[in-house]
């Protein structure tokens, strides 16, 4: 069953679409990532226009994050406190983000650089995260679990001042870290033109060392306003957030986003960021071959309408 | 004085028969189309007749060589850019840019082009993908057209521009038909469909149309509704988003 979308200007298949929304939304309910990094590139393998691709995601993102979200509330699983400071930051982080960006676009690099900074972040974070929940999954099995959060509880992190207590995630420390981590975020999500999260959830376990179960719903909260505003940005400045594209994507999306934190909730939390670790470093590979593969064609042609 | 005037205009117009050029007549099968959400691309024929010029005896199966040209108006800004390898990442490196390419290109002839005329007559009406004007502000180097054949080749791998060769059929030694086959990407706007009538590699008559392209329905309301009011477009869109996640939140609350 095809349909045609308005602003892609070409017919996808429904099902294909639907399908596709369904898993990144799984994904999402279940890591408390938004997904755009993996949905942004299959949009463009199926031929959707960059531009429509990178801005449709984001309503996907908002609406998966919102049923998430509020699965994840209604168990206490929000740390509102801690999305506040994170979202101070990322505000401010967007603002230096946009000039950042500008200037990476004058210099016709902006490709490189996001592809180096995708392999970089997700190679260093999921490599980190597979090093770690692996050896927790074997402690856990060979004899009794030992309590991660005694063994570094007296990290860099809690010498700092301006201590805050954050009750949702059992946490008495400094807002300084939260603030430049949304800072850092609010950068990433401008230049990368992605929600953040997958760096956001391992920074919230293992820097500000977040239950696993809060960081999920937490981070979710915050990637619904991330979203919210790539949508606006998107919407006026480029025209070129596709409705019906949305609308499908949103579809499965919202409703993969309900399997997904359920399933997250049985998995237990150090196999969960096992999960996440393998999710990160495949794409980290895949976009890693990308850049050193010899392409079959070097020529990349881009065409924007003259108004 | 005004007799004089008429015996004259008679006169000349006596004389017009026996001067009288061949004639072209030329057709589209629809000059609308409409692309509404069910749209997955569009075939129209392209027919017409040319009458060869009163006394000449038509040689061979046709009078004319055919060819028709379609267009769009609506012109593009295309960056073509190159990979090369740096260290051990391939990196775009050099680029160039085509100011002004049309959206859409199609071309279809009775002969193949080569044998229809000479290549600066095909030049000179942008007969052929090759000859697709591309705007000034490129060389003549060997990477500009390097450069450009890319663009080509993208643009015809997207089946935006096409050649199709031998493609216009003639019914009878007058009567000359082709397809024009809309791909489900070919982007709204106008299309001009020239077509000319060739004998011995010189434009003997041509005729030109213009077909139009438009969104209906909903696909055009919500286009239109993005570039008139982007800021309320993007919050409808959020709304319609946070409205799906929280039915889907409310749906799923009792099974949990």
């Amino acid at each position: 069953m095809e349909i045609y979308l308005p602003i892609a200007e070409m017919p996808v298949n429904v099902l294909l679409i639907v399908g596709l929304g369904a898993a990144v939304g799984f994904l999402s309910g279940m890591f408390g990532v938004g997904g755009g990094f993996i949905l942004t590139p299959f949009l463009m393998f199926w031929g959707i226009p960059p531009a429509v691709a990178v801005a449709t995601q984001s309503p996907q993102i908002v609406a998966s994050s919102v049923s998430g979200v509020v699965t994840h509330w209604r168990k206490g699983n929000v740390d509102f406190k801690m999305a506040g400071v994170l979202l101070t930051g990322g505000l401010a982080g967007s603002v230096i983000g946009i000039h950042l960006f500008n200037a990476l676009r004058a210099a016709g690099q902006e490709d490189l650089f996001i592809s180096l900074a995708y392999v970089i972040f997700l190679g260093s974070v999921g490599g980190l995260m597979l090093w770690e929940s692996v050896h927790a999954v074997r402690q856990s099995a060979g004899s009794a679990p030992s309590s991660r959060r005694t063994a570094g509880a007296h990290h860099w992190v809690h010498g700092l001042p301006l201590k805050v207590r954050f009750h949702r995630s059992k946490l008495y420390i400094s807002a300084i870290p939260p603030l430049l981590l949304g800072l850092l975020i609010g950068v990433l999500s401008v230049v990368m033109g992605v929600g953040g999260g997958f760096i956001l959830v391992p920074a919230m376990i293992y820097l500000l060392r977040m239950p696993t179960s809060v960081v999920v719903g937490t981070s979710l909260f915050q990637v619904v306003f991330i979203g919210a505003f790539s949508t606006l940005l998107h919407a006026v400045t480029n025209q070129s957030v596709d409705a019906i594209l949305a609308g499908l994507l949103i579809a499965g999306g919202v409703v993969g986003a309900q399997f997904g934190v359920r399933f997250g909730e049985r998995l237990r939390s150090d196999w969960m960021r096992l999960c996440l670790a393998a999710l990160l470093l495949m794409i980290c590979v895949r976009l890693g071959i990308n850049l050193v593969w010899p392409p079959g064609n070097p020529f990349s042609v881009s065409v924007e309408a003259l108004l | 004085m005004t007799c004089w005037f008429l015996a004259t205009l008679i006169a000349l117009l006596a004389l017009v028969p026996g001067a009288r050029s061949e004639e072209l007549a030329a057709g589209i099968s629809r000059d609308k189309i409409e692309i509404n959400s069910r749209f997955t691309g569009t075939q129209v024929a392209i027919f017409g007749s040319v009458e060869p010029a009163i006394g000449e005896v038509v040689q061979g199966d046709r009078s004319r060589d055919i060819v028709v040209v379609v267009r769009s108006d609506m012109l593009s800004r295309a960056v073509v850019r190159r990979k090369e390898p740096l260290g051990p990442v391939w990196v775009n490196r050099e680029m160039l840019a085509f100011e002004s390419v049309p959206e859409f290109y199609f071309v279809a002839s009775s002969r193949p082009l080569a044998e229809v005329a000479e290549p600066s007559v095909l030049q000179q009406f942008q007969l052929g993908v090759a000859q697709v004007d591309t705007g000034p502000g490129f060389g003549a180097g060997r990477k500009a057209v390097e450069f450009r054949e890319a663009f080509l080749a993208s643009r015809q791998a997207q089946q935006l521009y096409s050649q199709h060769e031998g493609a216009v059929t003639f019914l009878s030694p007058t009567l000359f038909r082709t397809t024009l086959a809309l791909p489900p990407n070919v982007p709204a706007g106008n299309l001009k469909v020239s077509v000319y009538a060739f004998k011995d590699g010189r434009i003997t008559s041509s005729s030109a149309m213009t077909l139009f392209i438009d969104k209906t329905g909903i696909e055009r309301a919500l286009s239109e509704f993005s570039v008139r009011e982007p800021l309320l477009y993007g919050l409808s869109a959020l709304l319609v988003a946070v409205a799906a996640g929280l039915v889907a939140a409310a749906v799923f609350r009792d099974r949990s």
